[in-house]
């Protein structure tokens, strides 16, 4: 990927993702998207007079759960701050975040992109509170706090993209890691995993240069559009002997433009401090040890292992990779003995169909929800590798399975379409339409193989679908030679 | 404190000072931070900070739901609402 | 109810009481059989009262009703007290005075042609006057045992994290703790021991592991304290009271103090800077009508509802905090408070307390020109010393002169409560406090048996 430009370019994201917990991070509000206005707030996330912070355990644990599969440095000891700024969603008028200790440092992460692994730093990983939404109406803002005070893990890259390309497909890549982590669902309309960009170019071998920021990216394939759209902007800018202003820009879907915020932005300072109200966290061995434990392989590294192991092809291995139920699925198939391969391509493609029939995903494979459990595919993939049934009578199966909620054998004999016939009474059936049709014999015997169509034609009807059409044409072959 | 600093730091803490507000509370201002000028004296060099006075074990909170039913109260102490929302003159 | 309101008229203690309905059906349910059955108390009214306002003696809040119990509260009416009114104070607990209260003017019980101190002004003439056995009051650099002096009652400052934060209106987070005023040495035993222990609601709250109780030795200042005469007279009678009862004395010397002054100024302010900056009219609280902009609303509302004492450590504490300025100030602050902690657990190696001064004066008079907010905030060089260390003191009153009282400040290490408690009951066996003269008759429980 050669780039088209004689800048050198310098992309950094920085992530927040919404982490799920039941409660939000300082109270025991109910931590949820979509509820009524203002219906999961307490005077401790409404910022009332005399309340006092009290930090949920479990964003902590899954702060440091990531911050481990980052290959961060954890911290011994985490420190909250108060970061200082006035704006109406935020409750207190200060934020509670992390800045001298974070969680997590110095981390890295593996992606692929471009048809090779590359590797991103992390400079810090730290837990702070979102603050609230708002809409902004005619001469009023509307003030909804139900999401201030939920708990946001703010994840900051080294500004080392050098294509707007490797960020989208580091995007990507994150979020599945995340969300086979448990720790976010990754909903980026939603907001539940939100990301920033900044930019630089500057000549080859001179540094970064001056950065912008982009916001208001929605999607992985706006932050790479935006970055596409900013770096051409920038070496206009250049070219044309001007100056990058360092701003915060605003992508602007319907135009496809970054624009300036214009805003008087003031030279931010926060005033950060240790927050008085929070004790430093200080993780004992059982803590580590527990971190340590709740590892669990990464997509891309399973994706490695379902490819070497397995005989995947690399798409298979992404498909069965993308949702980690989805592979854990595939997975318990192969162990209970189904041939891998098979596996693949079934979930892919028979399952995949259904899944989608019924609006379910394969991210539901495996749960409650999906009838087919890891033991009705492998039984079903077990009777047609045994001839027992061929490939259409099982896709009937499979869609039964789904409708009925029952095993697949019983479906079979149920509906009568085992492949009853063993090859001696299929070998019957094939006589007797070849006694009937001599015609059709004597032009079999001519060299026209054309009407060995028809004979299977008319076996699979007088067998109801259920013979296998490889057997009935190998007697075919056998009887008249 | 220079006028213009103390004309910074109100912005910052969203203050806004009278003329007549900030020239009495300039005085005030400057005859603290010359007071707190004699911490210049101390040698601190081998002193560690302190923000919590008492080292504690770690403090943390179970991820239980705690059931409130007052919301529409706090939302009604609200100057002005409408339709459970918050309402402020525009921001934009 | 109608007979406290009365007899406050000319102190103004109070800023609200209870209905006299809701008192009585708190007293009906109130536990009898609970460690305090039957006592009434106020609270100064920065701590929540649910149903009742937190003013905290700004027009910022002046309408403002608390939709909830702090817990030091709710413990206290689980014990069975029952809470009869909210107290005056220096706004947002700002304030050596009371006279900083943007509501209501405060009288001392002594002399009402005097302050009765502050911040917990409201609490320690309510207790004075015999309004309330006891009252909870927040001391973040002397708070409740400067007003005690100024009255003549008992203020205790507990180890800090001991008593729960949760429902205290924060000011300084880091150096406050909710703390009480009362009658006698065995009130605020009982009282202490109500509200103390560790409180999932305030992270920062410790469980109270008892320190040994026992006292020999007692250290106190040499030299020239720039007292007043009155407490210089005050403070020799103490120190001879602790001798007669038995208890060695030693002289020490503490440089740290003015640098301590400066060091909890600086965080103070800081931190209330950022505590106080939720006030801004959005969600609760004084609103400006004239504003047209979200941004004038917001400034307006926090010029009109605080007053001048409040904008002025807002002002400091945003100016400490600002990069290029922040380890100049606020950095070194934390790290004399290091220093400060450092030289009183020195002091702690050779003795088992300290007495100090509460203040350098007695009650001064409302507008007292010789002593202006600058002056009043170097005055408070020997209370701030426990609240920069966390560890726990409490003025005690041993003497009266010239018709106002003068209380003296017993600090330990912390969690040494009962020891502070235990020579406190030794020095009101040698010095008994005097009873306010305008104290209602009846109403004041008696000393401990």
């Amino acid at each position: 990927m050669a780039a088209s430009t004689s800048y050198e370019t310098f992309i950094g994201l920085e992530i927040h993702i919404q982490l799920l917990t039941e409660t939000k991070i300082f109270c025991g509000c109910k931590s949820k998207f979509g509820d009524k206005p203002n219906s999961n707030v307490c005077p401790v996330c409404l910022g009332y007079p005399g309340v006092l912070p009290a930090l949920n355990e479990h964003a902590v644990e899954l702060s440091y759960k990531v911050c481990r599969a980052m290959n961060c440095d954890l911290a011994k000891e985490g420190m909250f701050e108060r970061k200082n700024y006035f704006y109406p969603d935020l409750t207190k008028n200060y934020q509670i975040s992390q800045f001298e200790k974070p969680f997590g440092r110095n981390g890295y992460f593996e992606y692929e992109s471009g048809g090779g692994i590359k590797r991103i730093r992390f400079h810090e990983i730290h837990l702070e509170e979102d603050a609230g939404k708002m809409i902004h109406q005619g001469g009023r803002s509307f003030c909804d706090y139900n999401r201030a005070g939920t708990c946001l893990l703010e994840i900051v890259t080294e500004p080392e993209f050098k294509e707007p390309q490797e960020a989208e497909d580091f995007l990507q890549a994150f979020r599945r890691t995340v969300r086979h982590l448990g720790v976010c669902d990754g909903n980026m309309e939603e907001g539940s995993l939100r990301c920033d960009a900044n930019i630089s170019i500057n000549t080859p071998g001179a540094g970064l240069g001056v950065k912008t920021e982009v916001k208001n990216l929605n999607s992985s394939r706006f932050v790479k559009k935006a970055l596409q759209y900013e770096r051409r902007r920038q070496e206009k800018v250049l070219k044309s002997g001007g100056k990058i202003i360092q701003e915060t820009r605003l992508w602007d879907e319907d135009k496809s433009v970054t624009e300036s915020m214009r805003t008087k932005e003031e030279a931010h300072d926060y005033r950060y401090f240790p927050e008085p109200d929070l004790p430093p966290f200080r993780p004992d061995q059982a803590f580590f040890d527990m971190i340590e434990k709740s590892q669990i392989e990464l997509p891309l590294a399973r994706k490695q292992r379902l490819t070497e192991d397995y005989g995947l092809t690399p798409d298979q291995a992404d498909y069965i990779v993308e949702e980690k139920a989805a592979a854990d699925y595939f997975e318990a198939v192969v162990a209970l003995g189904a041939d891998a391969k098979t596996a693949a391509k079934w979930i892919m493609g028979n399952v995949a169909k259904e899944l989608n029939r019924i609006d379910l995903s394969k991210a539901d494979l495996g749960t409650e929800k999906c009838a087919l459990s890891a033991e009705r595919l492998t039984k079903l993939l077990g009777m047609l590798a045994d001839n027992k049934i061929h490939g259409k009578i099982a896709a009937q199966t499979l869609a039964a399975i789904f409708n009925e909620d029952k095993d697949p054998e019983v479906i079979v004999k149920e509906q009568g379409w085992d492949s009853s016939a063993d090859e001696g009474d299929l070998e019957k059936i094939v006589q007797q339409i070849l006694d009937e049709n001599p015609r059709v014999v004597e032009q079999i015997r001519g060299g026209d193989q054309k009407p060995r169509g028809f004979v299977v034609g008319k076996v699979m009807k007088a067998t109801q679908g259920t013979a296998n059409p490889q057997s009935v044409q190998s007697i075919i072959g056998k009887l008249i030679g | 404190m220079e006028k213009d600093d103390l004309l910074i730091t109100a912005a910052q803490a969203q203050l806004a000072l009278s003329a007549e507000e900030a020239g009495r509370l300039e005085t005030a201002v400057s005859e603290m931070l010359d007071y707190f000028e004699m911490m210049n004296e101390v040698d601190v060099s081998n002193l560690p900070p302190t923000t919590h006075a008492l080292v504690r074990e770690n403090a943390l909170r179970e991820d239980n739901p705690n059931p409130n039913n007052n919301q529409e109260d706090l939302v009604n102490r609200a100057p002005e609402n409408e339709d459970n929302f918050i309402v402020i003159p525009n921001v934009l | 109810m109608t007979e406290l309101k009365e007899h406050d008229k000319d102190i103004n203690s109070f800023l609200e009481f209870a209905s006299e309905d809701a008192a009585a059906s708190v007293a009906a349910s109130a536990n009898q059989d609970g460690p305090l059955a039957g006592l009434t108390f106020g609270v100064k009214d920065n701590i929540a009262v649910e149903g009742m306002h937190l003013t905290c003696g700004s027009k910022m809040l002046k309408d403002f009703v608390s939709p909830y119990d702090a817990t030091a509260v709710r413990k206290l009416k689980e014990a069975g007290a029952v809470c009869v009114g909210k107290t005056n104070l220096d706004e947002f607990g700002m304030g050596s005075s009371t006279d900083n209260s943007a509501l209501a003017v405060t009288n001392n019980p002594w002399d009402l042609e005097c302050v009765c101190g502050g911040s917990s002004g409201g609490s320690a003439a309510a207790v004075a006057a015999g309004l309330v056995p006891f009252a909870l009051g927040t001391d973040t650099g002397g708070s409740v045992r400067q007003p005690a002096s100024f009255c003549g009652v008992y203020g205790l400052k507990p180890t800090y994290g001991v008593v729960s934060r949760f429902g205290l209106v924060a000011y300084a987070s880091s150096l406050e703790v909710c703390g009480i005023l009362a009658d006698s040495v065995d009130t605020t035993r009982k009282v202490f021991e109500v509200i103390k222990g560790k409180d999932g609601s305030d992270q920062t709250s410790i469980d109270h592991i008892p320190a040994s109780a026992d006292a020999e030795t007692v250290a106190v200042l040499a030299g020239d304290l720039g007292l007043k005469p009155e407490v210089e007279t005050a403070y020799k009678k103490a120190v001879d009271g602790l001798k007669s009862s038995g208890m060695k004395i030693i002289e020490v010397e503490l440089p740290m103090l003015d640098y301590g002054i400066a060091a909890y100024y600086t965080i103070a302010m800081a931190e209330a800077s950022a505590n106080l900056a939720r006030y801004n009219g959005v969600r609760y609280g004084h609103r400006s009508a004239e504003a047209g902009s979200f941004e004038d609303l917001m400034r307006m509302s926090r010029d009109e509802g605080f007053g001048d004492e409040v904008k002025l450590r807002i002002l400091l504490g945003t100016y400490v905090l600002r990069s290029g300025f922040q380890d100049q100030y606020y950095t070194r602050a934390q790290k004399i408070r290091t220093a400060v902690r450092n030289e009183f657990d020195g002091v702690f190696t050779k003795a088992d307390m300290i007495m100090l001064p509460a203040f350098p004066t007695a009650a001064f008079k409302h507008g007292d020109q010789s002593l202006d907010q600058f002056q009043q905030k170097l005055a408070d060089k020997f209370t701030v010393a426990a609240n920069l260390s966390g560890m726990p003191a409490m003025s005690v009153p041993v003497s009266v002169e010239n018709g106002l009282p003068v209380g003296m400040q017993l600090m330990a290490p912390v969690f040494a409560e009962e020891r502070i408690f235990k020579v406190a009951e030794k020095l009101a066996e040698v010095l008994p406090p005097a009873a306010c003269p305008l104290s209602m008759a009846g109403q004041r429980t008696t000393e401990a048996k």
